[in-house]
């Protein structure tokens, strides 16, 4: 684990993606965030609204498999979401903090997944004030967000050429991650192989305790 | 061969839950309004007045019955609040209410003789003259089986019993002493029962230590997992505890229940309605479990062998069981 409390991520394009963003100046990035928000206030102010009763409406989401990281800050009526460095610290300090890939993140977003089951499988991560963070969840999954339609709504019919990109873009997306879990099965499978062989090992070792008296498994040392 | 199909009564804690219930296949969906009156009171989750209606609606138009879990215990002194939720399901036109507390099931018999009255599992009914008792004296049409009975027993009570049985099919599993339990209260002050959440988010907290996730309930450590161990809920009946020098779940392993594998057995011990736990989980898992259940159900009716679909990535612990239905540790 690295000091930041991120667990080297899985490689993955977002990963890769992210080498490439990394000397990406900060105000571009910056718009791309706003732009997101924007268009997700203007689509799903009810979420916003759902949020309205908790003492404190900002969050740190810790995608990491990026080198930046999004202080979201919920409050209406101008609700915000800022791009931070890795190491910098959000200001006011955040009710709650929620880590995981990017792909997740989205898709709990976006409805695909449970959160519950992502946290059930430790590839989401959330500390801080649990009732922020259930509020949150419950309700973004609550509303029927989709980032690229919300992102393209105001254009119209003439929004049709960015829709078949992102489409030609998710398929190549797709294709890119079956081909670095090839590699990444390729580069691990020396490790993989002898990892198993112990496995095997610690079982037949386990079975092998299981099935001595009592009496000598407690003189063992 | 066909044979009468299990009723799939399944959860909503959002207008967008409802919606992806209805649209996956359930004949039911029981939710509960945005307050203490149920036993998921979560931040975030339930229905306003305004949403329960459109979510009857949405239902109706698509076949579909909604049901109004008001099954936590009034407060002594103001029962208002559940009061009203029972008028208020009464006059939105929901299907039935699943109630638990005998005043409010009284309340309703009184005031809302036409409104169809489910015992909660929060009432714990386990035995067939328990639930006789509920039949006689509150009109109750259907009971909702506490998770401690065997397919045997639950055979024996619809035997004894005129009033149709729903059992839980899928989703978490409680320590079996439903309506009763007090572990929660003892760590965080609030009751499952009266306030309508175990382990309430306010009290938990979860940290990375030493690459290990611990996660706090109301200040008590209750669970430490090791890095890529699955994780579950953090309730107390799921902490793992140090006992005879050895850490260990004493109470029950983080593992949800899931019976897609013994339907016809269900079938066959007279059960009217399959019930899937998880008002607080989210859309995806109710479009996910409610379409592996359609198609089984389904199945089932045909006499065919159900499609288990696996479904273990989205429960607790990674794992599923049968729980009490084949009480396989005995």
């Amino acid at each position: 684990m690295s000091q930041s409390g991120r667990t080297a991520p899985a490689l993955s394009p977002v990963l890769l993606l992210g080498f490439a963003l990394r000397p990406a100046p900060k105000p571009a990035l910056q718009a791309a965030a706003s732009l997101a928000m924007a268009a997700l206030l203007r689509s799903h102010r009810g979420v916003f609204e759902r949020l309205e009763g908790l003492a404190n409406l900002d969050f740190l989401i810790d995608p990491v498999d990026l080198p930046f990281r999004f202080h979201l800050s919920a409050a209406l009526p101008s609700p915000r979401l800022h791009v931070l460095g890795e190491d910098q610290k959000p200001e006011p300090p955040v009710a709650a903090m929620i880590r995981g890939p990017l792909p997740a993140l989205i898709d709990l977003l976006e409805g695909r997944i449970d959160g519950d089951a992502l946290f059930f499988s430790r590839a989401l991560a959330v500390e801080g004030d649990m009732a922020a963070v259930v509020a949150l969840r419950n309700a973004v999954d609550g509303a029927d967000i989709s980032l690229a339609e919300d992102l393209l709504q105001p254009l119209g019919p003439i929004g049709a050429p960015a829709r078949a990109l992102l489409r030609a873009g998710g398929a190549l997306y797709r294709r890119a991650e079956r081909d670095l879990e090839t590699l990444r099965a390729a580069l691990i499978a020396p490790v993989q192989r002898r990892c198993d062989a112990q496995e095997a090992q610690l079982h037949d070792l386990d079975e092998t305790v299981a099935s001595m008296p009592a009496r000598r498994r407690e003189r063992r040392p | 061969m066909s044979l009468r199909a299990l009723e799939l009564v399944c959860p909503a804690g959002t207008p967008a839950s409802l919606r992806a219930a209805v649209d996956a296949g359930a004949d039911a969906i029981y939710l509960g309004f945005r307050d203490e009156t149920n036993a998921r009171n979560f931040p975030g989750l339930n229905f306003s007045r305004d949403e329960l209606a459109e979510g009857i609606a949405y239902a109706g138009s698509r076949g579909a019955k909604v049901l109004v879990a008001i099954n936590t215990y009034p407060r002594a002194g103001n029962p208002g609040p559940w009061t009203k939720a029972v008028d208020d399901a009464a006059a939105l036109g929901a299907w039935a209410v699943i109630l638990a507390d005998i005043g409010l099931l009284d309340y309703a018999r009184q005031h809302h003789p036409d409104l169809r009255r489910h015992l909660s599992v929060q009432a714990s009914a386990a035995n067939a003259q328990a639930i006789r008792f509920y039949c006689d004296e509150f009109g109750v049409k259907r009971v909702v089986l506490p998770r401690v009975l065997t397919v045997d027993e639950i055979a024996r009570i619809n035997d004894a019993v005129e009033v149709e049985t729903e059992v839980f099919a899928f989703g978490g599993m409680c320590v079996m002493a439903e309506g009763r339990c007090l572990l929660s209260s003892y760590a965080t002050g609030e009751s499952p029962n009266m306030n309508g959440v175990c382990s309430p988010a306010e009290h938990v907290h979860y940290e990375e230590r030493n690459g290990q996730l611990v996660s706090r309930l109301g200040g008590f450590t209750i669970n430490k997992f090791r890095d890529g161990e699955p994780a579950g809920y953090p309730t107390l009946c799921k902490g793992r505890f140090r006992a005879c020098k050895r850490d260990s779940y004493l109470f029950e392993e983080p593992v949800s229940l899931d019976v897609s594998n013994i339907l016809p057995s269900l079938m066959d011990a007279g059960v009217t309605a399959l019930k899937i736990e998880g008002r607080q989980r989210g859309k995806a898992y109710v479009a996910q479990v409610v379409s592996a259940f359609r198609r089984a159900v389904d199945a089932a009716a045909r006499g065919e062998r159900p499609d288990t679909a696996d479904l273990s990535s989205i429960t607790e612990g990674g794992r599923q069981s049968t729980g009490a239905y084949e009480k396989a540790w005995r």
